[in-house]
């Protein structure tokens, strides 16, 4: 019991900077679908980066000369702006509107092309904590709702839910399919083979066409010897050069023949999950010295870890030894490496995005995006 | 470690004017208001006395009812008048409030003593309920099942980022709170109790008249006085208040109170220019008051206080100062009401000469022998008895008081005022076995001390804490914070947060004592709910 005490309070501060409460007050949906092209189209072969900020912008950085290359006006209303870009690298799903909507935003013409309300009647609220992901083929898109049914003097939390898209139905999508969910999933992301990976108490994967599901990745539920029960906090499903679905975790490590947390070994690992195929890790890297709001593993080489919140950190995750730090203006929630991992692009809470040299650390540059914060939203690196 | 600090979060308005215009018939006219804004919500329900929906189903305390009724203002669009909703409050705090025995154990969230530790049985509900908000706001209430289950409901419904957040998501959290916590809940905190049906039926006792009244306010020290209470219509009454402290600096003002389920006393009164609320709760005889009066904008500049009812059984409220150094003279207050010639203070103490006499004070100077025994003395003036005074021979230990405390930066601009720290030094006797942090150490009272903040840990040290966090008066242990919003003069430009130790120095003979505490200063709490 008292393991998870310290563990709680651990993850509790890291938590508490994210004031998801503060952001999800409900509000009414307005939006028009017509907007106007801004920006030029991106170019096929170019490698960019996409964020979203407040007002309610969605914001493309050409990842070469790491300057803003466009920015695409959104409807409705800013958060929390996470983006999955869809396989053809023309589109992007912006989860946004107060967490009640899905909007598909056409990249090179700024045009709405899809759009899904979350909520299936009028008397539901329904919210999507950071769950939704596309098909590996882009043909469908998943989300778990959380819906709750709004009577007239009392509320009804109904169960979760996993709502299937087809993402060529327009504006007005409405749910193909729907299967019962586990509750609690956030981040997720489909493997090669269709099943879908959903971060929840444990890692789940789940068939998309029968709602069957299973435990891929034990987390809540793992089994290791003399280890407590890890703390997971991950909305950042980063789509990698990699395909890997990372997620991390803080654990603690019992010393040997020993029950006292006060000697345990306090470990930051991380599960991951390679999306083409299908192969999984549960794996520890570093001992907890500060919190990381994302991490990722450089694609050129894969024993190294990056971490980021109030500081950029570099892992050996073999020796589990700290390789370097950079010393950072200010918190970034999210990091992001670049195809071939000569970079790590931090994102995230303000409007500024950083740059790192991803061998050395050394700051390269910082993008002041136009508007404010980014909020929690994702940043995804692609090649067009 | 169960104690925990209360948290500062959450949404509401403040208690601010819960005093009423006079109403008669106020139940016809709130079952008016209700019929006439509610029902387009909620229903009216088949039963021989007016019964609505979710609302006949609960029961609270005044400043339960009034987030409740705030909130469907605020989230549901509800639109009533100011008016209407206090003879709303009243209305409802009456019909379906708590009994005394009930807010027992509870009532330091009603009072505002928002640096209370709290501490319960059940770890489930520790960990459920009382992460967010105090545990005080959940106690204060009495539901049946069906009532409860509807609050998890809207709790999950209204933030579902919930069950997502530490110590939630480590857990099936929705489930829990349904199938463990509204057992748990209903049978802690049941609709109908024996103790509610009979303060129901029981007489409630008009509380106008002359009260004499003692307290004591960290920072300025022991006080008393008499307040006088005219009753007005329904439940409410003029107040004036005319005392003093111990520095013999006055306390002098006038307002207003209502009292609410027959015993919850409210007061606004402006006293020395400064607007001040009490929270009391009468007696079930309705001849004694307790609790707290403090500063309507800072609420953690406050007194506990106790008062009698002039013309009750003689009773002694307190002796002033609460302690006498061996060998030594000193001054006496007396305070209570129908003080008795006769003034005995126990073995070792005498009386030398007597003041100050009138019904309701006694000062008299006081000789206590370089021999007598230490502990405290039963004290009584005649017939009246009930408080006591502690003889000392020396201070062996000094302990700050709170040993923990959160202070809040604000001001500068923003529309938070700064919540500030109080602290006052403890002295401590080591008892017979000459040894402290033993079983029969004894308090000896408040005592003055010099006081000043150090970094608590490396961090804090590195960071200056000391210099950005605030100021303490060395002389009365008062800390200000220091003012809201990023600071460029920090590192990362942060704000002006800080982690500190609060260390009191109390000279005894050629010695110095000291003592220390801790106090965090962080921001803003960005509202302030009538409960916790
Ligand atoms: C616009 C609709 C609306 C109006 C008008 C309205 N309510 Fe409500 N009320 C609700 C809803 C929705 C809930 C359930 C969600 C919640 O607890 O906030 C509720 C819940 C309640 C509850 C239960 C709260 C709890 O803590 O369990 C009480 C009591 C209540 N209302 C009293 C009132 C009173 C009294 C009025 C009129 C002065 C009123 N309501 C007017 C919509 C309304
Ligand atoms: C995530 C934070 C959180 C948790 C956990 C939480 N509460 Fe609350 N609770 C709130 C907030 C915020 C409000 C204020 C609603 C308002 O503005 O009226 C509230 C209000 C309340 C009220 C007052 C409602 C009324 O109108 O009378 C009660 C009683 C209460 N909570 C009980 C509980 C219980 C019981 C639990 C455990 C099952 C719980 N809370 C867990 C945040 C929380």
């Amino acid at each position: 019991m008292n393991n998870k005490n310290k563990l709680r309070c651990l993850a509790k501060r890291s938590f508490s900077m994210l004031g998801f409460s503060a952001a999800l007050v409900g509000a009414a949906v307005s939006y028009s679908a017509s907007a106007a092209a801004q920006g030029p189209a991106l170019k096929a072969g170019q490698e960019y980066m996409v964020v979203a900020s407040y007002p309610n912008q969605l914001h493309v950085i050409d990842a070469e000369k790491d300057s803003l290359y466009k920015s695409c006006d959104m409807p409705g209303r800013f958060g929390p702006g996470a983006i999955q870009v869809a396989p053809d690298h023309k589109t992007a799903y912006v989860l946004n509107n107060g967490y009640e909507d899905i909007y598909g935003v056409n990249m090179d013409t700024c045009e709405v092309t899809f759009h899904a309300k979350m909520s299936q009647a009028s008397n539901e609220r329904t919210k999507t904590l950071y769950a939704f992901a596309l098909s590996y083929d882009g043909k469908e898109l998943y989300t778990v709702q959380n819906p709750t049914i709004l009577r007239s003097d009392h509320y009804e939390v109904q169960p979760t839910r996993l709502a299937v898209y087809d993402t060529s139905a327009g504006l007005k999508a409405k749910p193909i399919r729907t299967f019962p969910s586990p509750r609690l999933v956030t981040a997720m992301q489909v493997g090669k083979d269709g099943g879908l990976y959903m971060a929840g108490a444990d890692i789940y994967k789940m068939d998309v066409h029968t709602g069957e599901y299973e435990v891929a990745v034990p987390s809540r539920n793992w089994q290791r010897e003399r280890y407590v029960q890890p703390d997971v906090l991950n909305v950042w499903a980063v789509q990698t050069p990699t395909e890997d679905f990372t997620i991390l975790y803080t654990t603690a490590r019992f010393q040997e023949g020993s029950e006292d947390l006060n000697t345990a070994d306090w470990l930051y690992g991380y599960f991951n999950i390679n999306l083409a195929t299908g192969e999984t890790t549960t794996q520890d890297f570093a001992p907890i010295t500060e919190i990381y709001f994302t991490g990722t593993r450089s694609p050129k080489d894969s024993n190294i870890m990056y971490g980021v919140l109030n500081r950029l950190a570099k892992y050996d995750i073999e020796k589990q030894e700290l390789l370097g730090v950079a010393e950072l203006d200010h918190s970034y929630y999210c990091i992001t490496p670049n195809n071939d991992g000569s970079k790590v692009y931090l994102a995230g809470t303000y409007n500024h995005v950083a740059v790192y040299d991803a061998d050395t650390l050394a700051h390269l540059k910082t993008i002041t995006l136009p508007g404010g914060d980014m909020s929690t939203t994702t940043a995804q690196v692609f090649i067009r | 470690m169960k104690n925990r600090n209360l948290p500062r979060l959450a949404g509401g308005v403040m208690v601010a004017g819960m005093l009423l215009p006079t109403t008669s018939s106020y139940a016809a006219d709130a079952e008016q208001i209700i019929r006439d804004n509610c029902l387009l919500c909620h229903s009216e329900e088949n039963a021989s006395a007016p019964q609505f929906s979710r609302m006949s189903h609960q029961r609270k305390t005044p400043e339960g009812w009034l987030m409740t009724i705030a909130r469907m203002q605020l989230m549901h669009g509800l639109k009533i008048t100011d008016e209407e909703r206090r003879t709303l409050v009243k209305y409802f705090a009456d019909r379906q409030g708590l009994a005394p025995e009930e807010t027992a154990g509870s009532r330091y969230a009603m009072e505002r003593r928002l640096n209370t530790m709290e501490s319960f049985e059940s770890a489930d509900f520790e960990q459920m309920c009382a992460r967010c908000h105090s545990g005080a706001r959940v106690a204060l209430q009495r539901r049946p099942a069906q009532e409860w289950e509807k609050l998890v409901h809207f709790h999950l419904g209204q933030w579902p980022s919930l069950e997502y957040q530490a110590m939630a998501r480590d857990r099936d959290w929705f489930d829990i709170a349904l199938e463990k916590m509204v057992p748990e809940l209903t049978s802690s905190y049941p609709l109908q109790s024996s103790a509610w049906e009979s303060w129901k039926a029981a007489p409630k006792a008009d509380l106008a008249g002359r009260w004499s009244f003692s307290g004591q306010l960290p920072g300025k020290g022991d006080l008393h006085g008499t307040m006088t209470v005219v009753a007005k219509q329904g439940d409410r009454y003029e107040v004036s208040v005319d005392g003093q402290y111990a520095d013999g600096s006055p306390i002098k003002g006038s307002g207003r109170a209502i009292v609410y389920t027959g015993y919850e006393w409210r007061a606004d009164l402006t006293i020395d220019g400064v607007k001040v609320r009490q929270v009391f709760a009468a007696s079930k005889s309705g001849q004694q008051l307790t609790g707290r009066m403090f500063e309507a904008v800072h609420d953690e500049v406050g007194a506990d206080i106790v008062a009698v009812r002039e013309g009750s059984a003689p009773m002694l409220l307190d002796v002033q100062p609460e302690y006498i150094r061996a060998g030594s003279r000193a001054q006496l207050t007396l305070v209570g009401t129908g003080l008795g010639e006769q003034v005995s203070l126990g073995d070792g103490l005498q009386v030398v000469k007597e003041l100050y006499r009138d019904d309701n004070k006694v000062v008299v100077e006081v000789m206590a022998d370089a021999g007598a025994s230490e502990g405290a003395r039963q004290v009584s003036a005649g017939s009246a008895n009930g408080a006591s005074v502690n003889v000392f021979s020396s201070i062996d230990q000094v302990k700050v008081v709170p040993e923990f405390a959160v202070g809040r930066v604000g001001g500068n601009g923003g529309s938070t005022p700064k919540y500030n720290a109080q602290f006052q030094a403890e002295a401590w006797a080591n008892g017979p076995d000459g040894k402290a942090g033993t079983e029969d150490d004894w308090r000896i009272g408040f005592v003055p001390a010099s006081w000043h903040v150090e970094p608590f840990d490396e961090r804090a040290k590195a960071d200056r804490d000391t210099e950005f966090a605030g100021v303490m008066d060395a002389r009365t242990g008062k800390f200000t914070t220091g003012a809201a919003g990023p600071n460029p003069e920090r590192k990362m430009s942060t704000n002006n947060a800080g982690n500190l130790k609060v260390v009191a120095a109390v000279k005894e003979g050629s010695e110095t004592l000291t003592a220390d505490g801790q106090l965090i200063v962080t921001v803003q709490r960005w509202n302030n709910p009538p409960l916790p």
